[in-house]
């Protein structure tokens, strides 16, 4: 009777909960990670069967309802294995879901939708956020380095705000972008390499699209490769709120080689001046202005002076240990009709420079709500603002003299030396700021079942501020103005509307999935210059322009219309026999008149041979897949109004003031040469790559052991070129569309999971090998890539049909002549058939060495790329590490006879052959003698973390500390004290220094 | 239905978005289509014309660079970049860089100078006689360009219609005397068409009788010495009769006349002085290099990087000591010859403390023609002269040969100088070696010896056999520059 009586009270408490759900029992308990023991938030928990669930919270518990009699639960997360639990009662249940390491039907971003990871037929490399190193890297791009195969990244400046060269599949343009595209959400961004409008903690995934097939969808912007940013989403389930934060410690990697004892400083300077028949400085003399010690005065040994009072290490000066921060709020969550994800991050990187540091700060939010069943809207704003201040400054100032006089001023040597680093640290403004903003309205309507219709706008405004004054006192420019002052804004702002239709149906064994829209962007950019020259005094800086003396203004702007078709359609037959067709037409306003409407075909082929019995016949095989394509892209590469004939402006004195003229012929800078340009060529278009592409994807076990290769082809032409056209035309250059570049590679990626029980070991890498070959240049053979060098008087890099793009071209030499006769017999005269001059050979053996004994002294394009990676887990600890390898480039180095190299000069009795004579007035020729060659193996990165035990801190559910140190050690054989990573063509001089970087981060859920 | 009507309506919106056109308009910059309408247009033009002038890479140093270093006026520091030593050293070759940049900017100047004679003719909404004298000043500075090149080059292509697209960029090499006869042709027009109003900077009446004086006597004595190339000249006799008959005109035009003051020829302040017939015009308060002049910077010798004052109170900043004087030069002057005293000061002064530049150190006596003491960091006002009274009196001598004219002629410029009278009764050949040889004193550093030496055959007997120089290659053309061997398929 009691029994029956309770029965009745819980029948009556459960009431409304059973007419609700119908269901007879509650089933709870918490879902965890089977390894880490960490509680999984947002695990879908469904009754199988049914359309009935819920999802976990953040803390891992769930609660569920269940019928009478009993069901089977089905729990399911990204990226683990979906679980069934059967249940007949109510009750406490926990769970344990395995990682799944097989993840081949992740979902994978590609242009203008989705694609299931198992169904890819393109070469695409994906990239999970979490995947990405922890250091300060102010462009997301930075940190893609090593991590794709196929991808070359190039970071060849550590100053904060500084971007990275990104290639795909190497160089396929001259003149034109060889960056990738970049993607944000969907928005066409532009040329990869310096995203710094994206906080790396907010982004899902990075996907890397590098074939023709892949790359066809973006047409004339797909021929350098797409890079796809996704950002984080919300999801269903209770509100999670994450604080992410990364405090950074860095240093110089190594010793700086410059001068750091005076005695070995003057000693070398006074041989310099008397192997140049110049007098020596340093005798205990007044010269210009400047007291210049004897050798004996700073060695403290002449009796009639004091010892030489200061030795200035300028490194100590002007480097430090700069600290670095980052914080990140998130908060994700979201019911079935309201998803949100939002987040801030403030972002403050020191450089390893005084007074120099980049700041951001960045919002974003991602919204989505149904309007009805069939019909979302939503909304994705990223906001940021960005602070440089500051910048590079020189530490390989003489360490003879002090930093200040006796009276706190700078310390000049000789009247025009405006060079003293701390005063331009101190008083130079030199600040850059931006604001940026791309927001996308969307509407995404599901017309039927298997067909939906997307539309959405996005606008991405872009401004920045750059602010720059030179004092009278401090740098040369301001001693030659009486105070210079800038100010540089520019805006930008784009607009993009995309339509476009998804079907999505399977017909028995065929399966459809096609995609067909119309896109349409507008370009619009803005620009302002003021500078004004000559001022009363330095108080107001660049706060006053209109104070100047002479005030410039400059102001310019352009606008440009893309309007494209896109197609693309995925057939599978059997889910075995994959086809894509993709294809896209680009009408520019860019493009000349006669070649308006460019169209971008490909197509690709995928047999996923796991699926056919002769391979389900080997069970250790997971997935054996096929893969061709085939396709063409381009790269835009003009610049609005190339086409158009246009006149000039200048100015001449005459009638006691300027007058403004107009005629034929613009002026344009060609890097070092005033040029002239303005012939109209109405042909003009894009350049067009042909690429095949051939893959394997293999997993082995499970996908334990998985191993993804790749070849291909890259055939790029009508590359567009300035030409030089005949100079009596009264023109220099203009551009055209002629010559071929080919480049073929071979990418390969490897992943193991060694160990997979409670000890997880897993072990990756990846290896990218590309060769560059300059077919064809239209009618020339050799043109130089870049401005004369001044301490060369000659361009270094050049183009030479046959060869790989970029080499280096010059002399080549054999050690350093010995003797007279040995320098006269060499074909040299003058100062330098001397002996201790290096030694210059005459290749064509006309007995004269001349321009013509020039030949290629080496080759900046890298033999091969690599990278390893490992990860270690056990229990709450892991241990991560990256090492980034780069082999077979040679580097051009500037910096070749540095100071600990000049006290190894050549003497009458030091005969060496490795380095000359010095001389300061020696004029040095581009030669293999500063060619070094550029391999190194860096340890990129190594983290040791540990995840804390829920709620060890009441109402923490994630608690993640962890270690990372970022460019710890660097194999080389370069030149000691320096950074073998340099530009991508080779040349290595005065860059600002890559500091190694220890970080502490704490990551908290709550 | 209701699916066929939303899949319309989609599509229909898209077609709405393609209507928006491809067609690029111009934004910020001006083109042919909009251009050559108004007389403002017309005198925009001109303007441009006359721009490209005083480029650094043309009278503000270029020009001068490939002039005055193959003579002995002038050497070079000794770290200066290898293709202007091929210049001091006379061994220009095809691929040097100044020579090339030289040939660029000529020809530069020629088509804009085309633009002006090909479009503003057209230009009806002005009066005639501005019309006239615009076009007539472009007829004038594509003389001038022309008159460079066949000077520099020999045969030259020839371009008279202004270049508008791809189609029209090579152009056949004209012959020298095809050349000569299209400068002899725009320079008559130039006269007819201009009128003798003196505007700054530009060139007028008076600039083109100049011109075309100096046109006539370079034929003349090309011809008479036996100069390569000017084998196709008739009439050396009625060349120097109309050069002077030009040259005369000029003299009698009382607005121009020879400065007492030499000093003053050379005053920034005093642009508009009587001797300056055309001069490139700069100005301090430019805002790019080829509005204002760098020239003197070359010239002025480094001294401690500081400010230091001549004798006569003239304070200058320390320049960049490229071009040297030569001793050549230097050493052949009269000792009293103002030209030498006045004009190329070897005395400094720092801080009180005086020191005598000597003619063989790195920092020598220096020529002031071209400084600016109101110089403005690194901006100076300095013209560079193409065409002086002094000049013209010396052709007028020239042509006149050793007669009173001519002696009245090079007495007069002899006398400014501090000199005393040419000998007299001096033969028609020795008046005439005399006369280069005071335009050399008078001239020099302006730009003018190398084509007077050219043309008087002296190269060998002056630099070589005098001064000890060796040349390599055509002592009397320069190569055209290896760009344009190799683009210009007509050549």
């Amino acid at each position: 009777m009691r029994q029956r009586y309770f029965i009745f009270l819980l029948c009556l408490l459960l009431a409304p909960a059973l007419a609700w759900a119908q269901a007879a029992a509650t089933v709870r308990g918490v879902v965890k990670d089977a390894v880490t023991g960490e509680p999984l938030p947002s695990v879908t928990v469904l009754v199988k069967g049914t359309t009935q669930g819920t999802a976990s919270n953040a803390d891992g518990s769930y609660s569920v309802g269940i019928p009478a009699g009993g069901a089977t639960l089905v729990f399911s997360y990204v990226g683990y294995l979906a679980q069934e639990l059967p249940v007949t009662e109510g009750g406490t249940k926990d769970i344990n879901l395995k990682a799944d390491t097989k993840q081949l039907d992740d979902v994978v971003v590609v242009g203008y939708g989705t694609v299931a990871k198992s169904d890819l037929t393109g070469s695409v490399g994906v990239l999970k956020g979490s995947e990405l190193n922890k250091t300060p890297a102010s462009s997301v791009d930075q940190l893609l380095q090593g991590k794709v195969a196929g991808v070359q990244v190039i970071v060849p400046s550590g100053e904060p705000g500084a971007g990275a060269t990104v290639r795909i599949r190497g160089s396929s343009s001259l003149n034109g972008s060889n960056s990738p595209l970049l993607v944000v959400d969907g928005f066409p961004w532009g040329d990869a390499g310096n995203l710094k409008q994206i906080n790396p903690d907010d982004i899902a995934s990075i996907e890397v699209l590098k074939d023709a097939s892949s790359a066809a969808i973006y047409g004339s912007r797909g021929a350098n490769g797409v890079i796809l940013v996704t950002t984080k989403r919300g999801k269903v389930g209770k509100t999670s709120l994450t604080l992410s934060t990364l405090n950074t410690l860095s240093t110089l990697p190594s010793k700086l080689d410059v001068w750091g004892n005076p005695i070995d400083e003057a000693t070398i300077s006074n041989e310099a001046r008397s192997n140049a028949g110049l007098a020596p400085l340093y005798i205990g003399q007044d010269y210009l202005g400047t007291y210049y010690p004897s050798l004996a005065e700073l060695r403290g040994t002449d009796p009639n002076k004091p010892q030489w009072p200061y030795s200035t290490y300028w490194p100590d000066l002007v480097y430090r240990n700069p600290f670095s921060q980052s914080y990140t709020l998130t908060a994700n969550g979201g019911t079935e009709r309201t998803k949100f994800s939002v987040s801030g991050n403030y972002y403050r990187e020191e450089g390893l420079a005084i007074k120099n540091a980049y700041d951001r700060y960045n919002g974003r939010l991602n919204l989505e709500q149904k309007l009805f069943d069939n019909v979302t809207a939503g909304v994705n704003l990223i906001l940021t603002h960005t602070q440089r201040t500051g910048g590079g400054l020189g530490a390989g100032r003489s360490s003879i003299f002090p930093v200040y006089n006796t009276d706190g001023s700078y310390f000049r040597i000789g009247p025009l030396d405006y060079g003293n680093p701390i005063g331009i640290a101190e008083n130079v403004t030199n600040k850059s700021r931006g604001f940026d903003v791309l927001g996308t309205l969307f509407v995404s309507w599901d017309l039927t079942k298997w067909l939906n219709f997307r539309t959405q706008i996005s606008d991405r405004y872009g401004n920045s501020v750059d602010d720059n004054y030179q004092p009278r006192n401090i740098t040369y420019t301001g001693y030659q103005f009486n105070g210079f002052g800038t100010i540089n804004n520019f805006n930008n702002n784009e607009i993009l509307n995309e339509n476009y239709f998804t079907l999505n149906k399977q017909v028995g064994i065929h399966g459809f999935n096609a995609v067909a829209g119309f896109t349409t962007q507008s370009f619009n950019v803005r620009t302002s210059a003021l500078e004004g020259r000559g001022f009363i005094s330095d108080v107001l800086g660049n706060e006053n322009l209109n104070s100047a003396t002479t005030q410039v203004i400059n102001n310019g702007g352009n606008k440009s219309l893309l309007n494209s078709f896109l197609g693309r359609l995925n057939y599978s037959l059997r889910d075995r026999y994959l086809f894509t067709f993709t294809g896209r037409a680009d009408g520019s306003s860019k493009f000349g008149a006669n070649n308006k409407w460019a169209f971008f075909p490909s197509a690709a082929l995928a047999w996923k041979m796991q699926e056919e019995e002769f391979i389900k016949a080997i069970p250790s095989i997971s997935e054996a897949k096929l893969r061709v394509s085939y396709g063409l892209t381009g790269n835009q590469g003009i610049s609005p109004y190339q086409t158009l004939d246009r006149l000039g402006l200048a100015r001449y004195y005459t009638g006691g003031a300027f007058q403004t003229g107009y005629g034929p012929g613009v002026f344009a800078y060609d890097g070092y040469n005033k040029i002239w340009e303005g012939v109209p060529n109405p042909d003009l278009k894009w350049e067009t790559t042909s690429q095949i592409d051939a893959g394997l994807d293999l997993g082995f076990a499970n996908q334990r052991f998985t191993v993804s290769l790749d070849y291909y082809y890259k055939r790029t032409r009508d590359l567009l070129r300035q030409s030089y056209i005949t100079p009596s035309s009264g023109y220099d250059r203009v551009w055209v569309n002629d010559g071929v570049i080919e480049n073929q590679g071979v990418e390969l990626g490897l992943n193991a999971e060694i160990l997979n029980g409670p000890v997880q070991w897993s072990v990756g890498g990846n290896f990218t090998l590309n060769r560059n070959k300059l077919v064809s240049l239209g009618a020339d053979n050799f043109v130089w890539n870049g401005a004369t060098i001044e301490m060369l008087r000659s361009p270094l890099n050049a183009y030479i049909v046959g060869q790989p793009v970029n080499v280096f071209y010059g002399y080549r030499t054999n050690g350093v002549i010995q003797n007279t006769n040995e320098g006269s017999a060499s074909g040299l005269t003058g100062d330098m058939a001397k002996p201790g001059e290096l030694r210059y050979v005459d290749l064509n053996g006309d007995g004269k060495i001349t321009e013509a004994d020039r030949t290629i002294i080496g080759n900046p394009n890298p033999k091969f790329l690599y990278s390893f990676n490992t990860s270690l887990r056990f229990k709450g600890f892991d241990l991560g590490a990256q090492l980034y390898g780069v082999y077979g480039n040679d580097v051009f180095d500037f910096n070749k006879f540095s100071p600990s190299r000049q006290l190894q000069r050549w003497t009458p009795d030091n005969p060496t052959n490795a380095f000359p004579s010095v001389n300061s007035n020696r004029a040095y020729y581009g030669s293999d003698w500063f060619v070094t060659s550029g391999s190194f193996l860096r340890v990129q990165n190594v983290t040791i973390g540990y995840n804390f035990k829920s709620n060890i801190i009441k109402g923490v559910q994630t608690l993640r500390v962890y270690f990372s140190g970022n460019n710890l050690y660097t194999f080389t054989g370069f030149h000691t004290g320096y950074d073998p990573e340099v530009q991508a063509n080779g040349q290595a001089g005065g860059a600002y220094p890559r500091p190694r970087a220890l970080s502490l981060g704490v990551n908290i859920g709550i | 239905m209701q699916f066929l009507k939303t899949l319309g309506l989609a599509v229909a919106l898209t077609g709405l978005a393609t209507a928006c056109s491809l067609k690029e308009e111009p934004y910020g910059f001006i083109s042919q289509t909009n251009f050559y309408k108004t007389e403002s247009d017309a005198n925009a033009a001109l303007v441009y014309a006359y721009a490209i002038l005083p480029e650094i890479e043309y009278y503000s140093r270029g020009f001068i660079t490939i002039t005055e270093l193959p003579t002995e006026d002038i050497t070079l520091k000794p770290d200066a970049g290898a293709s202007n030593f091929e210049f001091d050293r006379l061994a220009v070759r095809a691929d040097n860089v100044d020579l090339t940049t030289t040939w660029r900017y000529a020809y530069i100047g020629i088509n804009r100078a085309n633009a002006v004679i090909g479009n503003v003719p057209s230009i009806t909404a002005m009066a005639q006689a501005n019309r006239d004298q615009l076009v007539g000043e472009a007829y004038f500075l594509r003389a001038l360009h022309y008159f460079n090149v066949v000077r520099l080059f020999g045969a030259a292509p020839l371009h008279t219609t202004p270049v508008t697209s791809l189609s029209q960029t090579n152009a056949a090499k004209g012959t020298m005397q095809e050349i000569y006869a299209l400068i002899t042709d725009d320079l008559k027009k130039a006269i007819a068409m201009t009128d003798v109003t003196r505007r700054d900077g530009r060139a007028n009446k008076v600039a083109a009788w100049g011109l075309l004086a100096k046109v006539d006597a370079t034929l003349a004595s090309g011809k008479n010495t036996g100069v390569p190339g000017y084998e196709f000249v008739t009439d050396a006799a009625a060349l120097y009769a109309e050069a002077k008959t030009m040259a005369t005109n000029v003299t009698t035009n009382t607005s121009y006349g020879l400065d007492s003051d030499l000093k003053a020829v050379f005053d920034v302040t005093k642009k508009s002085g009587p001797e300056h017939i055309f001069d490139v015009a700069t100005d301090r308060s430019g805002l790019t290099e080829g509005n204002f002049s760098k020239l003197p910077l070359m010239f002025i010798p480094y001294i401690d990087g500081a400010v230091f004052t001549l004798n006569d109170g003239t304070a200058l900043k320390s320049g960049y000591n490229h071009f040297i004087t030569e001793p050549a030069l230097y050493n052949s002057f009269d000792p009293a010859d103002k030209r030498k005293t006045d004009l190329i000061p070897n005395q400094v002064t720092v801080n009180n403390k005086t020191t005598t530049l000597g003619i063989n150190d790195y920092s020598r006596p220096f020529t002031r023609k071209f400084i600016d003491p109101g110089q403005v960091g690194e901006q100076t006002s300095a013209n560079t002269p193409v065409l002086r009274y002094a000049d013209v009196l010396l052709l007028l001598a020239e042509a006149s040969g050793p007669t009173t004219e001519g002696y009245a002629a090079i007495n007069r410029v002899r006398a400014r100088a501090g000199l005393g009278a040419l000998t007299p009764g001096l033969s028609a050949a020795a008046f005439f070696d005399a006369v280069i040889q005071e335009r050399a004193w008078e001239l020099c550093f302006e730009g003018n010896r190398l084509f007077d030496l050219r043309r008087s055959h002296k190269m060998e007997s002056v630099l070589v056999q005098k001064y000890g120089k060796t040349i390599t290659g055509d002592a009397y053309y320069f190569p055209i520059p290896s760009r344009e061997v190799d683009l210009n398929s007509l050549l």
